[in-house]
């Protein structure tokens, strides 16, 4: 197996991720059942996107690493990691070599886990495989071995799968829909938070009844969900601590403002060709998938856009972007500058909503204890994260600033997993295995207890 | 008449669900010989992007005060009960 990866993966490497993912996605394409002129087109898009998405992250790399420079000798603010933003990371997990792999060996591992009546979700969301892609792509940066990698892929599309059933049942009633659950890695790792700080609120008298009333937010803050703004703005502030004693001044400061606000809108563009380029393979994986599923009640895994547009999920995110920046900048030793995954907070909070009941103020609390905590993940995971976009074939400018973004580079299954597999090799993965396999037994014999603690309603059981 | 009708695709994002929802409603409708044209948004912006639409499709929920008739449908996403949402978007384009 690793002889036969290992010339495939120097043939791969040669090539380059954007001549590669054309032909691998038209390859499993045709597998799968789709049309050949339609899995062609898929392919070719898919180089595509790729290409583009390089382009952009030139871009705002290049304009955040020299800012982020200027402000380290003006100000001696260390802020030296730039968050390049989900749409950077899915694309550098999906071009690792084990991002090649992750689609078949996700489907496979989700079609024996139903097969075997361990898991409910049929997880159809295949543009979110790239959180697998992401975590193995980690296991393989740190132990050098591409099976670990693939197997901690693995392992990781089985922790979207149990973190799916376990919420299911409180996404399902608080967001009114049936039959539908969250394997999402962004989202679900917030559960333990938002359990942990409604611990807490309920024991604090007075404030266990604060609440904040979402539409004000919406209206006074609506600013913070325009991403052109808000990268505007963010440039223009970073460009003035950055260049306002530089030669030409005005001029460096607005054309941060104008790069960054480009980068805000043309990042998602980009992989909007991406996502249209797996549609075809997606629809086929789906199609594929559900023609072996049993009859029996399964829940379709969706991404974590769907619940997105939740008033409850878009009030906190506004009120947690401009704390989020000021975290970034007054959290000791934290060395992240908050950038292009600003955008991504609603997917952070969305699965606090049903423990909280929607409940603005405590999704505000566990948002600004999980975010503060993935600053330090990030932090320690940046060089990993650097690496992986190397891996990928993303043109990295000699001694140029490290990388990360929120999804998932500030969150916790992935640095378990990856620091386990540093420290002990296989033996890590294998212990990360069978946490994951004793957690899931507790929850199969206990299921309603652990759905209740998750958000479903009690009457329930 | 022969204007092309203009539907808004609302997700969390305007990035990834909304992609796939665009994209097969352009197909499904293209079948029938219905030209329309599609653009996506995330669900914050539907309500300044409503006035220059005829019809909004989403996944995620929306304002619903808006002028607009608004479908909420997963179908296009898991596959189920899709040719129903496709007749139903056809008659509501008709009915504007």
């Amino acid at each position: 197996m690793e002889v036969f990866l290992t010339t495939l993966k120097s043939v791969i490497d040669s090539l380059g991720a954007t001549v590669v993912l054309p032909i691998i996605i038209f390859v499993m394409g045709l597998i799968m059942g789709a049309k050949p002129g339609k899995a062609f087109r898929a392919g070719i898009t898919i180089g595509i996107a790729f290409i583009g998405i390089n382009l952009v992250i030139g871009l705002m790399w290049g304009t955040l690493s020299n800012v982020a420079q200027a402000m380290v000798t003006n100000w001696n603010i260390q802020r030296d990691i730039v968050d390049v933003g989900w749409p950077s990371a899915a694309a550098i997990a999906f071009g690792t070599d084990v991002g090649l792999w992750v689609i078949p060996i996700a489907i496979l591992v989700n079609i024996i886990l139903l097969v075997f009546k361990v898991t409910k979700t049929l997880n159809i969301d295949v543009w979110n495989y790239w959180h697998f892609a992401f975590l193995g792509g980690m296991v393989y940066m740190v132990t050098g071995n591409l099976t670990y990698g693939l197997i901690g892929a693995a392992v990781a599309s089985a922790l979207a799968l149990f973190l799916a059933d376990w919420t299911a049942k409180a996404v399902q009633s608080f967001y009114n829909l049936p039959g539908i659950s969250i394997p999402h890695l962004t989202t679900a790792p917030g559960v333990p938070f938002a359990i942990v700080t409604n611990w807490i609120l309920d024991r604090i008298p007075g404030v266990k009844d604060w609440k904040v009333d979402p539409e004000s937010i919406q209206k006074k803050l609506g600013v913070f969900g325009e991403p052109i703004i808000l990268g505007l703005v963010i440039g223009l502030v970073l460009g003035a601590l950055g260049y306002y004693n530089a030669e030409s001044a005005a001029v460096m400061i607005l054309q941060t403002g104008i790069n960054l606000a480009a980068v805000m809108l043309l990042l998602p563009r980009m992989v909007q060709i991406l996502m249209e380029g797996l549609i075809p393979v997606s629809e086929a994986a789906r199609e594929f998938m559900k023609k072996r599923a049993s009859d029996r009640e399964i829940y379709i895994g969706l991404d974590s856009a769907i619940l997105i547009g939740h008033p409850a999920a878009i009030s906190s995110s506004l009120l947690l972007v401009p704390i989020a920046i000021l975290l970034s900048i007054i959290l000791p030793g934290n060395r992240v500058i908050l950038f292009a995954d600003l955008a991504v907070i609603p997917f952070v909070v969305a699965l606090f909503a049903p423990l909280m009941k929607g409940n603005i103020f405590r999704m505000m609390v566990a948002g600004i204890l999980e975010l503060g905590v993935g600053f330090y993940i990030a932090t320690a995971m940046s060089p990993l994260f650097t690496k992986a976009a190397q891996n990928a074939g993303f043109a990295m400018p000699e001694g140029a600033s490290n990388i990360t973004s929120i999804a998932d580079g500030f969150l916790w299954p992935q640095v378990f997993f990856t620091k386990l597999a540093e420290w002990l090799g296989v033996a890590g993965i294998v212990i990360a295995a069978a946490v994951l396999a004793v957690v899931w037994f507790m929850y199969s014999k206990n299921s309603s207890a652990w759905e209740v603690a998750a958000g479903a309603p009690a009457e329930n059981k | 008449m022969n204007t092309p009708k203009r539907i808004l695709v609302a997700c969390g994002t305007a990035i990834a669900t909304s992609t796939v929802v665009a994209k097969a409603i352009e197909e499904a409708l293209k079948e029938k010989g219905i030209a329309v044209t599609t653009r996506q948004c995330k669900a914050t912006e539907v309500r300044s992007l409503a006035d220059n639409a005829d019809l909004i499709v989403t996944t995620t929920p929306v304002p619903n005060d808006l002028d607009v008739p608004v479908i909420k449908t997963l179908a296009f996403l898991t596959g189920i009960g899709k040719e129903e949402v496709i007749e139903e978007i056809i008659k509501k384009l008709e009915g504007k």
